[in-house]
């Protein structure tokens, strides 16, 4: 067994500034409202001289222009269980602690090549969220935890990998790290009991009597003497996020970085269950209740952060905002299988089909769904009728080889057909008979009869021709069988 | 010592000897005008053109056809009309590879072109656009996406802009003459070329029917023992 501790300091704090660090100074509040005292205090406080523990009152004494924001635990805990859900993509074993959770990593070394490659990419990634976290390695979950401890406290241990390693490792470290009642912690103390070597070298049953037996379980849990049995964090089948801005944003930029840690935690949680999401929805808030909600919507259930971030960037920029916005929220309601995409080691037609999606799916963000499309033909006579939409080319097909191009439309080669329709026919202007178009024009070819779609209520029962005006341009013309006065433009060769 | 011998001294009347990724057109007379025996892959060519309907499009269609090997699409950005499909296929474009954009602003269109062409999906992006601001450094933009994304990128826009200068590696003056298509390249990878191509038929005129004697205010006759075939052209 190996386990891997995250500890993360100040957690309030961390939360508070997850969206972008201001220069103001502020603090976390806890305890009961008639006298709060200081949970945590910003860089920028520390500075004013305001510590851990002072009351609030005597901390705005320090600095002017205090921002004072309540702790709120249950936000700790969510962010704590989303941060396990993260990890699930590391390990399947998470389990969340106080100010931290801890990972078993021995059934997943391999696949990471070795703990310090894994410990590296965990930190790179909880920086990516916009945590940061002190690490700590050793054969216990305990351990573990005091390791990681001692190191947010700037104490420097050496991860330790061998339990027979384990006590040596221990040796030094300060007993206050540990989950002890104060009083217990105290009274050690006065004893002159300060490091882990001294209480170890102390007779377990003159401990247990004089400090309960739970300080003995914890000891010979902290050896693995003792197993330490720990549920695995089971995440819920949805994901759901909030961010609270630091300050009211004005415009879209802003929301872009808060964002991107979102999705960077949504890409972990879905990629520790084998999940993408079909659609995201995206809420943010402006205050008294008011709200802008954007849904995200891919052709197939994706997750790369990035990649949502794109599709995120160009439907906000189409947004007018009403109001500045203080907090972001995303959720996904239904995690789908995600079906991940082999890397070639040739760029070949799965990069292509790829590519070509992705294209799809940015153009029709900003375009909107109807102004990008394909085109396929329709088996109809009637011009307008015998082209169709298509379905987009980057789904249809995709990686199909030999379908492409059928080489020809159900007329054959022989009868020529314009590049452009025009969408709906245009009017001729008629002179002494002929039609003309910036010029009399001259019939080159025709007629075609095309008569066609009384079974539909859409007849029609035109001749169509080739005709050019004076400056060269080639027109395709038609008049209508029963009235033959009346020419109607219908396509443009070119 | 004769500095002509030395390699990468180049002379103003040759082409340029590097290699460049190029597609033929299918026209030989104008695959031998154009640098590297074919339009430019990898680079944006303009074409410009009076009026819509003079050919504009049709003699690129084997260069289409071609870039859109490997599975890649040809974008069709603001284009004047709908794309017909029957046509495309005639002309040996692959439907499924079509790719139709209608955006509804000028920097949509452009923004949509750059996406186009540096994605790399698209061996070929065609665009409409009137004049913008900041035209210059928007085909400038665009010239650097066809190089990052290899794609054949053509800009249409009409005769009158030959004055404007352009980043394109090729412009390409297409007019229509009688029957056939006159095209002249004021801008390669090269010296100008003066004397145009000429090339193609007339679109259209390559028909089963024959063009029946109208008179005006006549009804056409059609009587169909009088068909005969016109004898087959250059189909583009």
């Amino acid at each position: 067994m190996l386990w891997v501790a995250l500890e993360l300091p100040s957690l309030p704090l961390q939360i508070a500034e997850r969206a972008g660090a201001s220069g103001d100074a502020w603090v976390i509040s806890e305890g009961p409202a008639q006298r709060p005292t200081v949970a945590c205090a910003n860089e920028a406080a520390r500075q004013a001289g305001i510590r851990e523990g002072q009351a609030v009152a005597a901390a705005k004494a320090l600095a002017g222009e205090l921002k004072v924001l309540e702790r709120d635990p249950s936000a700790e805990i969510a962010a704590l269980q989303r941060l396990a859900a993260w990890a699930g993509q590391f390990t399947p074993m998470v389990n969340v602690e106080a100010q931290g959770i801890v990972l078993e990593v021995a059934s997943t070394l391999r696949l990471f090549s070795g703990h310090a490659q894994l410990t590296a990419a965990i930190l790179r990634g909880v920086r990516e969220l916009g945590f940061h976290a002190a690490v700590g390695v050793a054969p216990t979950p305990l351990a573990a935890r005091i390791i990681a401890r001692a190191e947010a406290r700037g104490l420097q241990v050496r991860s330790c990998v061998d339990l027979r390693e384990l006590r040596t490792r221990l040796a030094d470290l300060p007993l206050f790290l540990f989950d002890w009642p104060g009083e217990t912690l105290a009274r050690l103390t006065d004893l002159g009991i300060l490091r882990v070597k001294d209480i170890l070298e102390l007779p377990r049953e003159g401990l247990a009597r004089r400090f309960g037996p739970a300080i003995v379980l914890s000891l010979e849990r902290l050896l693995g003497n003792v197993s330490d049995p720990r549920e695995p964090y089971v995440p819920p089948p949805t994901f759901r996020s909030r961010i609270e801005l630091p300050a009211e944003a004005e415009g879209v930029q802003a929301l872009l970085f808060p964002l991107r840690r979102m999705l960077a935690e949504f890409e972990g949680c879905a990629r520790g269950r084998g999940a993408g999401a079909q659609q995201l929805l995206l809420t943010l808030e402006h205050g008294r209740k008011v709200r802008t909600r954007l849904a995200l919507e891919f052709a197939s259930p994706e997750r790369e952060a990035d990649f949502i971030l794109a599709i995120a960037r160009e439907k906000l920029g189409r947004l007018k905002l009403a109001a500045p916005t203080i907090a972001l929220s995303l959720r996904a309601d239904a995690l789908l299988p995600f079906v991940p995409r082999n890397a070639a080691w040739l760029p070949g037609s799965q990069e292509r089909a790829l590519e070509r999606e992705r294209l799809v799916e940015r153009l029709a963000a900003r375009l909107g769904r109807d102004r990008v499309f394909g085109i396929a033909l329709a088996d109809d006579h009637r011009p307008e009728k015998s082209w169709k939409p298509g379905t987009d080319p980057s789904f249809s097909h995709a990686g199909q080889k030999g379908q492409i191009s059928p080489g020809g439309s159900p007329l054959g080669d022989r009868i020529q057909r314009p590049v452009w329709l025009l969408q709906r026919p245009q009017r001729l202007i008629t002179g002494d008979g002929h039609p003309s178009m910036q010029g009399t024009l001259d019939l080159l070819a025709g007629p075609e009869r095309i008569e066609s779609g009384w079974w539909d209520g859409e007849e029609v029962s035109r001749d169509y021709y080739v005709a050019s005006n004076p400056h060269g341009e080639t027109f395709w013309i038609y008049r209508e069988h029963r009235d033959p006065a009346a020419w109607y433009l219908h396509g443009v060769f070119s | 010592m004769n500095l002509a011998h030395f390699p990468g001294v180049w002379r103003g009347g040759e082409f340029e000897q590097a290699i460049h990724a190029t597609v033929a057109t299918g026209h030989a007379a104008l695959d031998r005008e154009l640098p590297g025996g074919g339009w430019p892959m990898g680079t944006l060519s303009e074409v410009l053109h009076e009026g819509v309907g003079i050919g504009e499009v049709g003699f690129l269609a084997g260069a289409l056809a071609r870039a859109s090997e490997g599975d890649r699409l040809v974008a069709w950005i603001n284009a004047p009309h709908v794309p017909y499909a029957p046509a495309l296929a005639q002309a040996g474009v692959p439907l499924d590879r079509c790719l139709v954009i209608r955006p509804q602003s000028a920097e949509d269109a452009l923004w949509s072109a750059e996406q186009a062409l540096k994605s790399g999906a698209c061996g070929a992006a065609l665009v409409w656009l009137q004049a913008v601001k900041n035209q210059y450094a928007w085909l400038r933009r665009l010239q650097m996406a066809a190089e990052a994304g290899r794609a054949m990128a053509v800009f249409f826009r009409p005769v009158a802009d030959e004055a404007l200068s352009t980043p394109a590696h090729l412009r390409v003056v297409v007019m229509r003459n009688a029957d056939a298509l006159r095209i002249r390249i004021p801008k390669r990878r090269g010296p100008p070329l003066t004397v145009p191509v000429t090339i193609g038929s007339k679109p259209g005129t390559d028909h089963v029917f024959q063009l029946c004697k109208i008179k005006t205010g006549d009804r056409p006759r059609f009587s169909h023992d009088r068909i005969e075939r016109a004898p087959r052209k250059n189909v583009v």
